[in-house]
């Protein structure tokens, strides 16, 4: 199978302007044969642009897109091996499934469907509904319909366009992980886009974030998540605690930083920046690698650890745990989430604290940037392209 | 301090509404309804019926007409009228086609590659309106003039040779013949098939045509499977428009036709305007209301619309 790359996506330098407006800045990209790869971001970052670009729906301004060894770049999209799930689904609403299903097959000339189809509307668990319209399914099975009739074509690659957008959220997390189920079973490259980021980390192997045309960064969701390289990342995906601080000293692979008159210890390996001492980095922790004890503990606190002290301004108990939201002198809202194992009943609003982590769970980024980007997440279930 | 243990009163439970519903309110959709039906009746119904009795009567103008129940009037009108009844659907027929053939492509135009210019198509397309029927037919009578340059430019490049040869056209001329007519029913009825095309070619979803290409659709292949069996419902409507009122026509084939262009409204016209023989050109009116009536039923269930939307 490594030898095999005719589904390897290729783009390079692949943009697109509109009049004075880019919607996606030249991005190189190479998305290997038989992964699944989420192009996450906020509506109008250009994800949904990138999609058509591979699908040939949209014609990029620069740049080339290859298939394996093929340039497609030119190709109108009935010429490309490649099949999209659209957003609404686009089923034709005057055909019934199976023949929404067997559309692709019959256009190339393909005289017995019949198996075929059948086969794919059991694979999507859809066997009974074959002769129904579209309009008499319900979201969830018109999703599978559209799935199914792009995947019975046995696409190079299969490109999902916010496939679950219009789906409530039980009913999405069930279609994640069929859908992780059925890359999984034909192994065929998925290239999903998202504006959710669970929706991203839960399936894909490899995650893209996007922001305003731009690809930030590129990796795992693990990776992305524990070693983001800009403040967007570091906030659109999941919460993340930015601190400013300066640089103090260097001492073997840690630097030591000042904040708020404490100290604060940075494995030099997670610092994306360059940093000099008296220069500015950007501190981040999860609020789920942080600690929290009551002031009057603080000499329990082992050493070597770093430590905040601060006040408790709000919690709320969501059950599996509780969110505490701190406020401290380097960061007015210091988040932390602790687990309901043993619950301090003094941790209420209002209490003194100490808040302390591993420094192995630190991460510098460049204190150049808006500290803000990418915080607001949260976004209306748009029908809009992004 | 006590511990809460009682949950707190459930809302009492709404009290049955003592008072009945107002009785008026059961009527009000009737009474809304009043005005149509009596428009209906005064001015459909009831000219039927005078219509429907008038068609079974004997009798001359001088001495009145009584109704005798003289059914023969119908077999009458019919054997005598029946070319003006064929050329009727066959006029009707030629000018529906053409239409949908002229009005397709610019309904298409208008609804996905106008753009901006969608708006202006679209009153170039219904401002013909704002002048008279009669003024626009008139004023095909210059177009098709013998020494007009349209005859002329026909008469050049030789297509008035094969038209005279299908007997659409006779000797040099355009005007007085099935032609002209054909062309002035076309003419007059086009935007009645544009409009509907156009309604139902709008609503649809312009990613169905992406999803078609998608799915090695070329762009001839999206349109015969996808947009075209979607505009159906506009394609009937537009035809069933173009139709109706061109089969029962009689302004162009008075117009620009002749005497051997006469279609059934023409005879209906005379019958009753100059003959005043009522009987039977009650008789022909209803008969071509049935007609129309059966085939546009036939017309309707073999097309399946009903299926679509």
């Amino acid at each position: 199978m490594t030898t095999d790359n005719s589904g390897d996506v290729r783009l390079s330098g692949i943009g697109k302007t509109y009049g004075s407006f880019t919607a996606v800045h030249p991005l190189d990209l190479t998305v290997p044969q038989g992964s699944f790869f989420a192009l996450l971001g906020a509506s109008g970052c250009g994800k949904t642009t990138t999609l058509r670009m591979i699908a040939g729906l949209e014609e990029p301004s620069s740049g080339t897109v290859h298939l394996g060894d093929q340039d497609v770049t030119r190709l109108p999209p009935y010429k490309r091996p490649v099949n999209t799930v659209f957003q609404s689904y686009a089923l034709f609403p005057h055909l019934d499934i199976f023949e929404n299903v067997a559309f692709g097959l019959r256009r190339r000339g393909i005289k017995s469907v019949k198996k075929q189809v059948e086969d794919m509307l059991d694979l999507v668990q859809l066997g009974e509904q074959a002769r129904k319209k579209p309009h008499q399914l319900s979201g969830g099975q018109q999703q599978r319909v559209a799935v199914a009739r792009a995947l019975i074509n046995h696409p190079k690659v299969l490109l999902l366009d916010e496939p679950l957008g219009a789906l409530d959220l039980k009913l999405r997390r069930q279609m994640q992980l069929e859908l992780k189920r059925i890359q999984t079973e034909v192994g065929i490259t998925f290239i999903h886009v998202t504006h959710d980021q669970e929706e991203a980390m839960t399936m894909a192997d490899t995650v893209a974030v996007m922001n305003a045309g731009r690809v930030e960064q590129l990796g795992s969701p693990s990776d992305l998540y524990e070693n983001p390289q800009t403040t967007f990342v570091a906030n659109f995906l999941g919460t993340s605690n930015l601190i400013e601080a300066e640089v103090d000293s260097k001492s073997g692979d840690r630097i030591i930083l000042k904040a708020g008159g404490g100290k604060l210890t940075l494995p030099e390996a997670r610092c994306s920046a360059p940093a000099t001492a008296g220069g500015k980095v950007l501190v981040g922790v999860r609020p789920e690698k942080i600690s929290l004890t009551h002031a009057d503990d603080a000499g329990d606190i082992p050493e070597g650890r770093n430590r905040i002290s601060g006040r408790i301004a709000d919690s709320s108990f969501i059950g599996v745990s509780t969110q505490y939201v701190v406020d401290s002198p380097v960061c007015p809202e210091f988040e932390v989430y602790a687990q309901n194992i043993d619950r301090d009943p003094r941790l209420v609003p209002g209490a003194e604290v100490v808040l302390h982590w591993n420094p192995a769970h630190t991460f510098g980024l460049d204190a150049a940037q808006d500290i803000d980007a990418g915080v607001e997440t949260v976004e209306p279930e748009e029908g809009v392209a992004a | 301090m006590a511990a809460v243990t009682e949950a707190p009163a459930p809302p009492a439970p709404a009290t049955p509404a003592t008072k009945p519903p107002r009785r008026r309110g059961r009527f009000t959709p009737y009474w809304l309804l009043l005005p149509g039906i009596l428009w209906l009746l005064v001015f459909f119904a009831l000219p039927m019926i005078y219509q429907g009795s008038t068609s079974v009567q004997t009798g001359s103008l001088e001495q009145g007409y009584k109704v005798t129940w003289h059914f023969a009037t119908y077999w009458d009108a019919l054997s005598t009228y029946w070319p003006q009844f064929l050329r009727s659907v066959l006029y009707a027929a030629a000018a529906t086609l053409l239409c949908l053939v002229l009005g397709y492509p610019l309904a298409y135009l208008i609804a996905f590659r106008a753009g901006r210019w969608r708006n202006l198509v679209m009153i170039l397309v219904i401002a013909p309106f704002f002048t008279s029927f009669l003024i626009r037919t008139l004023a095909w009578k210059t177009i098709l003039a013998d020494n007009g340059p349209v005859v002329g430019a026909l008469n050049t490049l030789h297509v008035l040779d094969v038209t005279n040869w299908l007997g659409w056209t006779a000797g040099d001329r355009v005007l007085a013949t099935p032609l002209a007519v054909v062309c002035g029913l076309t003419y007059n009825f086009l935007p009645f098939m544009i409009l509907p095309l156009y309604t139902s070619l709008e609503r649809i979803d312009g990613r169905l045509h992406e999803a078609a290409g998608d799915l090695y659709a070329t762009p001839f292949t999206t349109f015969r499977k996808v947009t075209f069996p979607l505009s159906m419902p506009g394609v009937v409507s537009g035809t069933l428009l173009t139709f109706i009122p061109a089969a029962g026509d009689y302004v162009n084939a008075d117009l620009l036709g002749s005497t051997d262009t006469r279609m059934v409204g023409n005879v209906i016209q005379t019958q009753f305007l100059r003959i005043l023989d009522y009987p039977t050109a009650a008789a022909l009116s209803f008969i071509l209301m049935a007609a129309i009536l059966a085939m546009v039923t036939f017309y309707i269930r073999r097309s399946g619309t009903e299926d679509l939307v």
